[in-house]
């Protein structure tokens, strides 16, 4: 059994047969926060889910697309229509974000089925803007 | 000699600034917006004056009220910063008309060098090698469209008024030609208020290196050397080192020479930043180099140059804008050891590197030999979502790369932020990387093995970690824990992530 001492404010050395190590802890009960050897575990952050960094996400699901905002952006462009045959590759929405323009595009040759955002919205991240199949 | 500077900026470089003028003996004026009042920039000044609400618009980017707190406050010289208006020329400009030292180059250089045409022809008369290009006059689509047809494929569509990536778009064919150029012109217009736009060859697999200089009002110029940052995320520097791995003496000084050229040729002032691509492709001894621009003002990056040359570049800069003559002379300044900074972010790489914003509620810096922390937060306070998320830069100093490497991973290691999540984990992937560790690095390092570094690759709890929570929740007093709440530490570990 490792024995856990309290060295400071925040900080605890834990020595486990010989071995020790240093770990702070801070927050509150349902969000606490811990870190050790220069990564941070915290609890209660179920808000925000790992997604792997990727700009942006496609659910891709038997030949069907969902095309979503990967952050809080504002639509510029719509340049598809439900219906519309598009081919990997083509933009079929451009956002703005930060003063950026991120143009959303096609991710294989495909039918639009759903357009679900119009030009001059406010988007969230996650909120799907284009179906394809 | 200047008496009382106000700094026009927040977080760490305005604490490096008061610090410089705290050794120089000059009176240091702070300003703040209401979501700084308590940071740790005002309490370190000598006087602080609040210059409007949270956003940035009406308060650090505000001409008019901040050059009401250098009347306010009698200041008679502005420090920008970085960032911010830093590289304004109207706001040079108006504190110049005012009477007051703008510690920077004068208003008429920045407003030349921010302009990427006029800076890329300036440096092409001057001899300097700049990528190949052309500038349109026709700013159609068509004119544009033929400018890049001209250069060929790939190619970059570029915003005169740019800067960090925004305003620029790569062509890899004629048929997405179009549609990067309004969007370059778009963006560049809502970012800068100026859609004029040219286009640059692509140079593949480039090096980002740029070289230091320092011109003052006595016909000295003087070059501080290089520092790489190949290491970037979407345009924006995350690692940089002096020196580059790449830099050949025979390159250095070609590369130096061709810097202080630059800062001759636009009547250069003070402390600037000349950016070089280095194309390596053609192999060791064939390298080229070509100007990317030319940073008016001090750089983030800075103590990497002040770590291998041992000089202080800020106090230089408040020395230099007082008239006096630079403090150093080009025989002896020298480049030695290795020093390598990392920018500490309050963001979440395993969220798409959103920014955070929220409270610190532990921070504490590592404090070691050849370790330097340049922070602008504290413990207990907050980190305000008005801002750049830049917490701290930790820059480690040693003989040789590979020891500055693994001294800046024991100081990573050894900072904790709980709280708001930082970039730390994100930057130790890239420090113990193997292409890092080699230096096989290039401005795209990051976009090819960006994705894996992002996240890590265990989701395992330590030990050690549940040994404390353990300890912790349970509060037993033989182990010596703290008063702190009670929780089920199992309930907790299941839905704990790193």
């Amino acid at each position: 059994m490792a024995a856990v001492t309290r060295i400071g404010n925040g900080v605890y050395r834990v020595d486990d047969d010989g071995r020790q190590a240093i770990v702070y802890v801070a927050g509150t009960a349902g969000d606490l926060w811990a870190f050790w050897n220069g990564e941070v575990y915290r609890d209660g952050d179920q808000s925000s889910p790992p997604k792997g960094g990727h700009y942006r996400r496609e659910h891709h699901d038997g030949g069907h697309y969902d095309l979503t905002a990967p952050m809080p952006a504002t639509v510029v462009k719509i340049l598809v229509a439900a219906g519309q045959t598009v081919k990997h590759g083509d933009t079929l929405v451009v956002l703005e974000a930060m003063k950026m323009e991120l143009p959303i595009r096609a991710p294989a040759d495909a039918v639009v089925q759903a357009v679900n955002c119009r030009e001059g919205e406010l988007v969230q991240p996650e909120r799907t803007l284009v179906e394809l199949a | 000699m200047i008496k009382r500077l106000l700094v026009a900026n927040r977080g760490e470089v305005a604490l490096r600034v008061i610090r410089a003028c705290r050794e120089l003996g000059v009176e240091s004026v702070a300003v703040y917006s209401d979501a700084d009042a308590h940071a740790p920039h005002v309490s370190a000044a000598d006087r602080a004056v609040h210059v409007g609400p949270a956003a940035a618009a009406e308060s650090y980017l505000s001409t008019a009220r901040l050059l009401d707190a250098v009347h306010t406050s009698s200041a008679d010289a502005v420090h920008p910063g970085y960032g911010f208006l830093s590289e304004n020329a109207s706001f040079a400009a108006a504190c110049e008309k005012a009477g007051v030292t703008f510690v920077g180059p004068p208003s008429s250089v920045i407003a030349q060098m921010g302009s990427k045409i006029a800076a890329r022809r300036l440096m092409d008369s001057a001899g300097v090698p700049v990528v190949p290009g052309d500038t349109p006059l026709d700013q159609s689509d068509a004119g544009v469209a033929a400018a890049m047809a001209r250069v060929g494929f790939p190619a970059l569509v570029k915003a005169s008024a740019g800067g960090g990536g925004k305003g620029m778009r790569r062509v890899d064919d004629e048929a997405h030609g179009l549609e990067a150029i309004q969007m370059a012109r778009r963006e560049a217009e809502s970012a800068f208020g100026d859609g004029t736009l040219y286009v640059e060859a692509v140079i593949e697999r480039p090096r980002h290196v740029e070289v230091q200089i320092f011109a003052d009002n006595h016909d000295h110029v003087v070059h501080l050397f290089e520092r790489e940052c190949s290491v970037q995320r979407r345009h924006q520097k995350v690692i940089e080192e002096s020196p580059s791995l790449v830099v050949t003496p025979r390159l250095r000084s070609r590369m130096t020479d061709a810097a202080i050229q630059a800062a001759r040729a636009c009547g250069y002032r003070n402390a600037g930043t000349v950016e070089f691509l280095v194309d390596v492709s053609n192999g060791r001894g064939a390298e080229r180099f070509f100007f990317l621009e030319m940073n008016t003002r001090l750089q983030v990056e800075h103590p990497v140059t002040e770590q291998v040359t041992g000089l202080d570049i800020v106090r230089a800069q408040i020395l230099v804008a007082s008239g006096e003559p630079l403090p150093w002379t080009s025989p002896w300044i020298t480049q030695r050891g290795h020093a390598i900074e990392a920018r500490v972010y309050a963001e979440d790489p395993a969220n798409g590197f959103l920014p955070q914003a929220g409270r610190l509620l532990l921070y504490r810096e590592p404090a070691m030999p050849g370790v330097r922390v340049d922070s602008g937060v504290a413990e207990g306070g907050e980190v305000p979502v008005h801002y750049d998320p830049l917490l701290a830069k930790v820059i480690a100093t040693a003989s040789t790369r590979d020891e500055a490497t693994t001294r800046l991973v024991c100081a990573l290691k050894a900072f904790p932020i709980l709280g708001v999540r930082t970039n730390i984990p994100f930057l130790l992937r890239i420090l113990e990387h193997p292409r890092f560790r080699s230096g096989e690095i290039d401005t795209g390092f990051l976009d090819t093995d960006g994705a894996s570094l992002a996240t890590s690759a265990s989701v395992q709890i330590p030990d050690a970690v549940r040994d404390v929570l353990r300890a912790f929740t349970t509060g037993d007093p033989s182990r010596g824990t703290s008063r702190e709440s009670r929780v089920d530490p199992w309930k907790v570990l299941t839905s704990w992530r790193p």
